[in-house]
């Protein structure tokens, strides 16, 4: 079991290592916003999902869209801004969707995807659906208006959706700290509204897959709920560096450290998997990963005409 | 009967019965919208016919219209009522670069079949913050279908069509002509959310408006009837605009007349005539003539507003001024001024 949940949140690793090297080369024209450190709460919070179970997702989104099954040659090519991308290049990076696999679609304008979720899952309501929605937010984005509203009306309405806060303490490159003030509580904020609370330790995937679980059954019943899960984004808020210069607080020793993906190999290997096993997997893994970008280097461009089309449905 | 006079409101209203009767999939989304009189009275009693699809929300526009973007995404046909456009601010998020971008962003296949009803514009009493239009701001939002009202029998049948449409249609519905009357038919039918209507032909002069503005130039026809052969199109849709119907008029005319219910600037108006006047093909006999609003907010003493907004008089006399007649003198009453017409349109 731990060997499968090695495997995608090594592939999420690998696809962002080689995004951030063809990004150095001007090969990707789109703004990246690598989830580098984050993989655990991609991988965690969708191994608990059904498949008809839907994601939203924002910004740093190649993790979700990946975790939830999204193609990976679409979103190589979508990244690379060619026709066979997930939005036939329109959408780059930031516009991810999967809907193959319930990945309704990514939006970055922070918070912009939490009151969109609250409908998806308002449909599912609507139809007496058993599926649930799940969406995807910073630490950043819950300091937008629209969150606390869309809590509320969770609540209110029932809906059986899923409020993931990714806490990797900064927005853009303001920490946490300087955002709020010391009394600030979000658990307080969350269960006020009558929202369902849990924290977890979002580099633990073990901690957030049972966390997720457990507060899923409730809300698959409509009763909201949000799980915060701490954790560290490794590299800037955009683009491919470790901004070394300007990090004082989590340096790259902490971040390697409590990092996601080692922990999860120890984990693997002690959970009985062979050190052979997984170095056969990760080769595997880095070939396919390989492979989709030659794909995506050599797939075609849109026509120029396509500029033009699909304003309107 | 098929037929029978009824107010705007009340077009609105027997439009949304009749479409959530065969639509299973519409919900309507607004403050009050469960209430009696709610919304104006165009949701008045759907809350007793469809207990679980009138859905009253709280005061957050952002994520109240965010939610209805979201069931339109998966699969549902939300209307969004938002009493005053300041409101539907809140909601620009959801509006501009969500509901509107979606299709576009994702490279097309991903229809979000929402309609807006937005209302705007004047009313007496309500001050600069309860009373803009924001038509050019509509009318510049790439990726959203916006139409204007202008009769009730337009209102039944531009709402049926916006949510059939498989787009984001904003409706902006001018509070100004809630009370207008005409006779609409029964039955359920749909119009064009993309052509401008020829409301009256004529050889003269072409008269460009919609909404508000639409109903003061035709009430202005009255006034010079038998001076003033006007062709009086009413634009319908903002986004986009049907320029062809307007050319053709004006191909004809060689004279327009375009008048907005909003200051100059990027409006409607301007920009009809900054098409008009690129046509190489197209000698006009006069200069167009653009009547609006002044550079300022609206205020709220009737003392203010009497000169703010163009009337009768002022269209009947631009037009008279344009062909080289003499104009006329018109004292307007108070109601004429100050209150919505209690007009029965044609």
């Amino acid at each position: 079991m731990l060997l499968g949940a090695y495997k995608k949140m090594f592939l999420i690793r690998t696809v962002e290592e080689q995004i951030a090297s063809y990004y150095l080369k001007n090969k990707i024209m789109s703004l990246v916003h690598l989830c580098i450190g984050q993989e655990a709460v991609a991988v965690g919070v969708c191994d608990a999902l059904h498949k008809d179970d839907r994601v939203v997702g924002n910004h740093r989104s190649h993790g979700h869209y990946l975790a939830k099954g999204g193609n990976l040659k679409k979103m190589v090519c979508e990244l690379f801004g060619k026709e066979y991308g997930s939005s036939h290049g329109k959408g780059g990076s930031m516009h991810l969707i999967d809907t193959s696999v319930n990945f309704i679609g990514s939006t970055p304008i922070l918070s912009s995807a939490v009151p969109l979720s609250c409908g998806s899952a308002f449909e599912q309501m609507y139809h007496k659906k058993s599926a649930i929605t799940v969406v995807f937010m910073g630490d950043g984005a819950f300091e937008e208006g629209g969150v606390y509203e869309s809590l509320n009306l969770a609540a209110l309405l029932k809906l059986p959706l899923l409020f993931v806060l990714e806490n990797n303490l900064r927005s853009i490159n303001t920490r946490l700290w300087e955002r709020r003030s010391s009394y600030h509580d979000t658990e307080k904020i969350v269960t006020g509204f009558g929202v369902q609370y849990m924290r977890s330790d979002g580099n633990d995937y073990l901690d957030v897959v049972t966390k997720v679980r457990e507060l899923i059954t409730k809300v698959r019943t409509g009763k909201p709920a949000l799980i915060e899960c701490l954790t560290y984004r490794h590299m800037a808020h955009s683009g491919p560096s470790f901004e070394e210069e300007t990090r004082e607080e989590d340096m790259i020793e902490q971040r390697k450290e409590k990092d996601s993906v080692a922990r999860m190999r120890r984990e693997t290997l002690a959970s009985g998997v062979s050190e052979d096993e997984i170095n056969t997997t990760e080769e595997d893994i880095k070939k396919i990963v390989i492979d989709a970008i030659v794909f995506a280097e050599k797939a075609p461009f849109p026509r120029k005409e396509s500029l033009y089309a699909d304003l309107y449905v | 009967m098929s037929n029978r006079i009824i107010t705007y409101t009340e077009a609105i209203k027997e439009a949304t019965d009749q479409i959530m009767e065969v639509d299973q999939e519409v919900v309507i989304m607004g403050l009050e919208v469960s209430y009696k009189n709610g919304a104006d009275g165009t949701t008045a009693g759907l809350k007793e016919k469809y207990p679980y699809r009138i859905i009253e929300t709280p005061q957050s526009e952002n994520a109240v219209t965010g939610m209805a973007v979201g069931a339109a995404i998966t699969g549902l046909h939300p209307i969004v009522h938002h009493g005053r456009v300041e409101f539907a601010l809140f909601a620009a998020d959801q509006i501009f670069t969500q509901a509107a971008k979606w299709n576009y962003m994702f490279g097309g296949g991903h229809p979000v079949p929402i309609v807006f009803r937005i209302n705007v514009g004047r009313q007496w009493g309500q001050g600069p913050q309860h009373t803009q239009a924001l038509y050019p701001l509509f009318g510049n939002a790439l990726g959203l279908k916006v139409v204007i009202p202008s009769t009730p029998s337009m209102a039944k049948g531009l709402l049926i069509s916006a949510v059939r449409d498989k787009n984001p249609v904003i409706i902006l519905e001018p509070r100004w002509l809630f009370s207008l009357k005409q006779i609409v038919s029964i039955e359920p039918y749909d119009k064009p959310l993309d052509k401008a209507v020829v409301v009256k032909k004529g050889t003269d002069l072409t008269i460009v408006s919609y909404g508000d503005g639409l109903i003061a130039a035709y009430e202005a026809l009255g006034l010079i009837d038998g001076y003033v052969d006007v062709e009086l199109i009413d634009l319908v849709s903002i986004n986009p605009i049907d320029y062809e119907t307007v050319l053709k008029s004006v191909e004809k005319t060689g004279r327009l007349i375009t008048i907005d219910t909003t200051n100059h600037a990027f409006s409607i108006g301007s920009d009809v005539i900054a098409y008009v006047a690129k046509q190489q093909s197209l000698s006009l006999k006069n200069a167009p003539v653009s009547l609006s609003c002044p550079d300022v907010p609206v205020p709220t003493s009737t003392m203010l507003t009497e000169s703010y907004y163009p009337t009768k008089v002022d269209i009947a006399n631009a037009a008279l001024c344009l062909m080289g007649k003499q104009t006329i003198k018109h004292e307007l009453t108070f109601e004429e001024l100050h209150l919505p017409p209690n007009l029965i349109i044609e």
